[in-house]
């Protein structure tokens, strides 16, 4: 049986999934991010003109390796750790 | 007790906040208070625990709590029928000294049995920098009149010696003087309506309802949590001083019916007013909590009880005294409240039952600017620019964000009319409307902000000057859900048309539409004081709210109207939500749109990751 770990994810037998086509982000209890496809794009012009800050954000995407969904995004400095989210069993 | 009797005291508690929130603003004579909604009145039990959180900032709720509590500990067995006090220090309970907690005791029958108390932005407090907001503070002794208690009224009569004192360290004491009267009116409304329920039911049975209340949101708010999943999520803010960065790290923390927010490796206390006391984290955390998860249960001490913060001593969001602090309250106390509503928020997604309630940050970067100087009716005006207030919404899992749709932390915060700011100030508005492109992107949009031009007007001494402060202008700050992009962040610049060369466009700068049209150098600011002088225009443009999902999932035909009602920009509609729309905004290619969308979900997938 399936568990909800987000809107994007959710846990299936024992492993963090892509909702959308099923693939596997690693086991549930553990961070998941590493697991993603990760593009690091700069924050400025990230989606128009208004996307006028500093230069050195960015905006880091979080995709399904497989098929591509957005997972997850988070504003970061590149030396940032990335912010984890864990669902205890 | 009886269901219907608690019932009715339960409403009469409610009625009677809201009652003292009307007088709050048929005295107050400023329009942060009256328009922009820049108060709170809380009721409190006799040991100064919360009863009833009223509307307004809801950062004030425990620290008004704090402030009662702090109030019995000084005066002890000197607590009278009629008495007021003032508190207004931020190492005590206050978050900042220019919100100045009025707390009054509520006797009967000769015994102490509640505590209403409120809150204004006062006029002045006679800090550095006029209204209060004082960007290069060094310590909290630059930040004017500061007091961890003071008995501004006893037994009914205002003590002259003390509130003549108080005027006399602040600037416009004709306002602050009705600041202070309006939140004595508040609290005498908030005692007469609490006496005149304590006679019709007797003391004992309202106290027992009191206690129930408390008792239920306890029980209810530990019900809810238990029926979340249990796990640990992390958020991150920023804050920009003059190219300094600073951050609040939250790892909020389930298990069972606790609720843990814990800010360690956030920066430690900063050589600017952007630091906060521990007790104004406590209340930057609880303002997003009481709305998000405690939308069906009252706000009081029970749900207090469930939450625990951790809070590292000499760090930004627990400073020691005498860090400056005075930027606080559009600081690390509103980082602290986006932390914690993103967090939150992903909380409440990971549950089926509560996904609905999830919530992308709302207007993360609330910001001050006070504009001082003398106005066109000779007098020296102060006052916010309350557009602050204005905000924008983060995206829901089924709705859009609100466009310019306020806050969390005050849900009846609001701007004033253009009209009113034109009166006050020698000041004209070249535009004030809602921001293209400024709410994040996601299936789910964050809503809009806003932009606005101020140029001077009919000024005595040409214009006047201003004091911007808050978290910068180079990180978005409301924060994305699902995927969703996070809000557009702020923009502050100082256009100098004065030393512009003639525009070749023959177009009057005085009337232009757009910051764009202005002729001047563009100067980015967002911290410090500056004059608006002549033809010089200050640009504001806020935030928008957080987005949610994948913009890859936004209907094709919403992005359309998007770009219809200006919401959207045609490219950022094509760029980002992979949408092709046609020149004239009619209609968008399906085929393209499909292969654009294909394209741009391909070009998530880095090489190494596609194997
Ligand atoms: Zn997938």
């Amino acid at each position: 049986m399936s568990r909800r770990f987000s809107t994007t994810l959710e846990i299936e037998a024992g492993e963090i999934c892509c909702r959308k086509c099923g693939h596997a982000l690693g086991p549930a209890g553990a961070p998941w991010k590493r697991h993603a496809a990760m593009t690091e794009i700069p924050m400025r012009g990230a989606a128009g003109v208004p996307y006028s800050g500093g230069e050195r954000v960015v905006l880091r995407r979080f995709a399904c390796p497989a098929c591509g969904a957005l997972l997850d995004s988070e504003t970061a400095l590149p030396e940032d750790p990335f912010l984890d989210d864990v669902l205890f069993d | 007790m009886d269901p219907i009797t608690f019932s009715i005291i339960r409403h009469r508690l409610f009625r009677i906040v809201d009652e003292a929130v009307i007088t709050l603003k048929h005295v107050s004579g400023s329009a942060i208070t009256n328009e922009g909604h820049d108060l709170m009145v809380s009721l409190y039990r006799a040991d100064g625990s919360l009863l009833m959180g009223g509307v307004g900032f809801l950062h004030h709720l425990t620290s008004a709590a704090e402030a009662c509590k702090a109030t019995i500990r000084r005066f002890g067995d000197d607590i009278n029928e009629g008495d007021v006090f003032l508190l207004n220090d931020p190492y005590t309970a206050a978050l900042h000294t220019s919100d100045i907690y009025l707390v009054a005791p509520i006797h009967h029958g000769g015994e102490l049995v509640a505590w209403s108390a409120c809150f204004v932005h006062v006029y002045d407090i006679g800090a550095t920098n006029p209204g209060g907001f004082c960007p290069d503070a060094p310590d909290i002794f630059t930040e004017g009149f500061s007091s961890p208690g003071i008995r501004l009224v006893s037994g009914g009569t205002v003590n002259r010696d003390v509130m003549d004192t108080m005027l006399n360290m602040v600037r416009s004491p004709e306002m602050v003087a009705l600041d202070m009267s309006s939140m004595i009116a508040c609290n005498n409304v908030a005692r007469e309506r609490m006496l005149a329920l304590i006679e019709k039911y007797g003391h004992e049975t309202v106290d027992e309802a009191c206690r129930t209340l408390i008792g239920q949101s306890e029980e209810l708010l530990r019900e809810r949590l238990r029926e979340l999943p249990d796990g640990s999520w992390q958020s991150r803010q920023y804050i920009d001083v003059k190219g300094e960065v600073f951050k609040v790290a939250l790892t909020m923390t389930k298990r069972d019916d606790r609720l843990v927010f814990d800010f360690s490796g956030s920066s430690p206390q900063a050589p600017y007013a952007i630091n906060c006391t521990r007790w104004a984290s406590l209340g930057g955390l609880f303002a997003p909590l009481f709305p998000l998860l405690c939308f069906d249960i009252t706000w009081n001490e029970g749900v207090v009880r469930p939450i625990e913060m951790i809070a590292p001593e000499g760090s930004i969001v627990n400073c020691t005294r005498p860090a400056p602090v005075s930027v606080a309250t559009v600081g690390a106390i509103q980082s602290v409240n986006n932390a914690a509503c993103a967090a939150i928020g992903k909380m409440l997604d990971a549950s089926e039952k509560y996904a609905s309630e999830a919530t992308a940050v709302w207007h993360a970067n609330h910001f001050a600017v006070f504009m001082f100087g003398r106005n066109q009716h000779g007098g020296e005006a102060i006052g916010i620019l309350t557009e602050t207030f204005a905000g924008s919404g983060g995206a829901r899992n089924f709705a859009d964000g609100i466009d310019v749709g306020g806050e969390i932390p005050n849900p009846i915060s609001r701007m004033a009319n253009v009209e009113t700011l034109e009166t006050i100030f020698p000041l004209r508005y070249l535009f004030r409307r809602r921001m293209t492109d400024s709410g994040g992107p996601g299936r789910y949009r964050g809503g809009a902000g806003m932009e606005i031009g101020l140029t001077p007007h009919d000024a005595p001494d040409g214009g006047l000057h201003y004091v911007v402060s808050g978290k910068g202008a180079d990180f978005p700050m409301s924060e994305g859900l699902a995927g969703g992009y996070p809000g557009a962040p702020n923009s502050y610049i100082w256009v100098k048309n004065n030393e512009a060369e003639p525009d070749p466009r023959n177009t009057d700068a005085g009337f232009s539409r757009s910051v764009d049209d202005l002729p001047g150098e563009q100067e980015r600011i967002s911290w410090g004081v500056f004059p608006l002088m002549g033809d010089d225009v200050l640009y504001v443009r806020w935030n928008g709210g957080g987005g949610y999902g994948d913009p890859l999932d936004r209907e094709p035909e919403t992005v359309l109207e998007d770009c219809r009602t200006g919401a959207v920009s045609r490219e950022t509609a094509e760029t980002v939500y992979g949408v092709v729309i046609d020149e004239s905004l009619s209609s968008f290619d399906p085929s393209a749109t499909a292969a654009r969308r294909k394209a741009l979900a391909a070009a998530r997938i880095p090489a190494e990751a596609a194997e």
